[in-house]
């Protein structure tokens, strides 16, 4: 009897595994490069599971391009499904693709996970897909660059266009008797500066993490360029190689210089946002998704004429140029190969084809050339320039490690950077554990 | 009583529930059980790597006993403020002839308060820049050297990650201690008074032995919620500074979403199981041989 109890068991066990196999792997429904398939449009609801702001510029442009497409084609419907917190949104959405229930379209960056789903065949090429429409090469290259993976491959669509500066409040630099940075070397001492001053050098939402993970991005892409990361998410780099090393000792004087405010690792993205727009802060290295909120008429009037930006300072010697910074595009969204159909290209092909104009219009930088940006009336003078400078950009990309890095390794990171700057950690303790990290992770992501 | 009740009827009523049960909470269990055996990452096929996640997390893995001894850390605080808060505040309402209903009113507040407002609510009281309340009021009384970012310090992040969940379920256990309390009869305490007993002979030889089946049930659901406590932490502070307040069900959490470590989250899990299983028969284990 017992015999038989067990047997039951262990058969009830490798059924259920098998049941949970199944949920695993999956291919598409068409070819990832079969980009014009043949057959009727036939209108229907599909979905975008996205990570964008519910009331941001896309999705509203998206929903009345949408709206355009559904007069002409009775029964669509472009359902939107946002999750705009990120972490709750890769939870999903990396749920959905275990499952193998992605929709049509859906978010993500060129993480190794994306990686993965395009390995398999679930994305559709987006390259050929913009040749094919048409559109290719309207988009600006340093937009499409950000999409990619290291081996060039495309997979994704931008639908924004970024450029991430270091907002400084003049009246501040002025009090502290400073200038603006020459070299990244500069930031310890004008924190000093600042500090003595009685200002908060430097705004950080520490909470997010990714904003600190900038900062330990910046010095390598000065002295090594866009390498030094590549070859480190393989492990074919290590912290503990100079260009880590000069990231490693500059956090740590960041940190001893008292760049940050006090408990920074707790302070959310809009605490840090007012920080800066209250004049407690004198810098926040921010993106140009939020010139509406830095360079308008509203800020309050003590603050808002003494606000100026400065891009990422050059080192000695440096390996990129000072047009070059982080200049991403955003999440990008990949169209499920499963789900594509003669449907879903020609909503693309009527949404992206109306979608530049459409979004430039609402004061934002369109991923393509074609499209010029609206000054929104209430905007100061800084936001003109500020879009001017989209157009100077250099060749060279700083990517933003937590999109490269393997997700371990990366969440390792952004909590020892934090110990790093507070002064919990040394840097040779820091450098030791995320080489270890790397060493142990990296492999089973980068083969 | 039914008049004509059989076990056929019992069985009928009872099988509902039991599969809903079966369903929600067994299934799940097996599932992970199944699948801590496999190395997964959600979308690739799983590899059957029989015990060497379990090997990994008990040997190979030092953040996870980082966790675990953080867990124990939370558990002791929510256990101190919920359990001990709970009996104080229940044994001074039980004292008290006015006002009774008004203060387990808002004894129970923060029980019904969303676990978002909490965190938002104790990310300002910790904060340092700007001064939030705590530290407001430590220095109103003198006591600047106190002063912290209470959040981002690695030596308090986690008493202040523990301190808003034990808080929030003081006053849920409040009432069911002062319900158990009320039941104690006058009379033996009474008799006990006559006979010279001062109040911490009456409350340790006559009502604590008298409301200790409610403890006991108390401590269990108070300890099996700690063990498996997430919300606030992960709000506050996501586990930080570093792994400070890094608990073994936000650790879990992150290594199955985050790092798509399917299979090794599945071994957390089921130790977090096994954790829950020992603590509730050790818990019964000791109250009960103290009632003997």
């Amino acid at each position: 009897m017992k015999t038989t109890r067990r047997t039951h068991w262990a058969a009830g066990l490798v059924a259920l595994a098998f049941t949970v196999a199944g949920c695993g792997g999956g291919g598409g429904g068409a070819k990832p490069s079969d980009v014009n398939p043949s057959g009727k449009i036939e209108p229907r609801e599909i979905s975008w599971l996205l990570s964008r702001p519910a009331d941001g510029a896309v999705i509203k442009t998206m929903t009345k391009i949408a709206d355009e497409y559904a007069k002409d084609h009775p029964g669509f419907k472009l359902k939107l499904i946002t999750t705009p917190d990120r972490p709750s949104y890769i939870q999903k959405y990396e749920t959905l693709a275990a499952a193998n229930k992605l929709p049509e379209l859906f978010d993500t960056d060129a993480t190794p996970f994306a990686r993965k789903l395009a390995n398999q065949g679930r994305m559709m090429d987006a390259t050929k897909l913009l040749q094919s429409l048409g559109m290719y090469d309207t988009y600006r290259k340093a937009a499409l660059d950000y999409q990619r993976f290291d081996d060039g491959s495309l997979y994704m669509i931008p639908f924004e266009y970024q450029l991430e500066f270091f907002w400084y409040n003049k009246a501040h630099f002025k009090k502290a008797g400073i200038e603006v940075p020459k070299s990244l070397d500069d930031f310890p001492a004008m924190c000093t500066a600042l500090r003595k001053a009685g200002v908060t050098p430097i705004a950080l939402d520490g909470q997010d993490q990714w904003p600190l993970e900038r900062y330990a991005a910046y010095q390598p892409f000065r002295t090594d360029g866009p390498s030094y990361v590549r070859d480190l998410k393989k492990n074919k780099a290590k912290f503990s190689d100079p260009a880590g090393q000069k990231a490693v000792n500059w956090l740590s004087a960041l940190g001893k210089a008292g760049c940050f405010a006090n408990g920074f690792s707790a302070v959310g993205y809009a605490d840090a946002q007012n920080q800066f727009t209250s004049g407690k802060a004198a810098v926040y290295n921010i993106g140009t998704w939020e010139l509406a909120s830095l360079a308008t008429t509203k800020l309050n009037p003590a603050v808002r004429g003494a606000i100026d930006f400065f891009t990422l300072p050059t080192t000695k010697g440096s390996a990129t140029a000072a047009n070059e910074f982080v200049s991403p595009s955003g999440i990008g969204m990949a169209v499920n190969a499963k789900t594509y159909d003669p449907l879903v290209r020609d909503f693309l092909k009527f949404a992206l084809t109306k979608y530049p104009a459409a979004y430039a219009a609402t004061g934002e930088l369109s991923p393509t050339t074609n499209a010029k940006t609206a000054i929104p009336a209430n905007a100061t003078p800084l936001y003109e320039r500020a879009v001017a400078a989209a157009d100077e950009v250099g060749t060279e990309l700083a990517m933003p490690w937590d999109t490269q890095l393997d997700p371990t390794t990366n969440t390792r990171l952004q909590r020892e950077l934090v110990l790093l700057v507070q002064g919990d950690v040394s840097p040779s303790e820091f450098t030791s554990t995320m080489d270890a990290t790397l060493g142990q992770n990296a492999p089973k992501y980068f083969q | 009583m039914l008049p004509h009740r059989s076990k056929l009827s019992v069985a009928v009523f009872l099988l509902p529930p039991v599969l809903l049960y079966g369903a929600a909470v067994l299934l799940p269990i097996v599932q992970s059980l199944v699948l801590s055996f496999f190395s997964w990452d959600g979308i690739t096929d799983m590899q059957f790597v029989g015990l060497s996640n379990y090997r990994h997390m008990l040997a190979g893995d030092s953040t996870f006993w980082t966790t675990f001894f953080n867990q124990l850390g939370y558990l002791a605080v929510c256990l101190t403020l919920q359990l001990g808060g709970g009996l104080a505040a229940a044994s001074l309402l039980a004292s008290l002839t006015r006002g009774r209903e008004v203060l387990k009113v808002l004894y129970l507040l923060p029980a019904v308060i969303s676990t978002l407002a909490i965190a938002f609510l104790f990310q300002r009281i910790y904060s340092m820049e700007p001064v939030g309340l705590l530290n407001g009021l430590l220095g109103a009384v003198g006591l600047d050297g106190l002063e912290r970012p209470w959040l981002s310090d690695t030596d308090t992040a986690l008493a202040a990650v523990s301190a808003p969940e034990g808080w929030r379920f003081v006053g849920l256990y409040t009432v069911i201690l002062y319900a158990a309390l009320l039941a104690v009869p006058r009379e033996i305490e009474e008799a006990a008074r006559l006979d010279g007993a001062n109040q911490w002979q009456i409350f340790t030889r006559i009502r604590f032995p008298y409301i200790r089946p409610v403890w006991i049930t108390t401590t269990i659901m108070a300890t099996t919620y700690a063990l498996r406590g997430f919300d606030i932490p992960y709000l506050l502070t996501n586990g930080g500074p570093g792994q400070a307040s890094e608990l073994i069900t936000t650790y879990m959490y992150k290594t199955a979403f985050t790092s798509t470590d399917f299979g090794y989250a599945s071994a957390m899990s089921v130790f977090i199981v096994i954790e829950c299983l020992v603590a509730v028969s050790l818990i019964l284990l000791v109250l009960r041989r103290k009632a003997v």
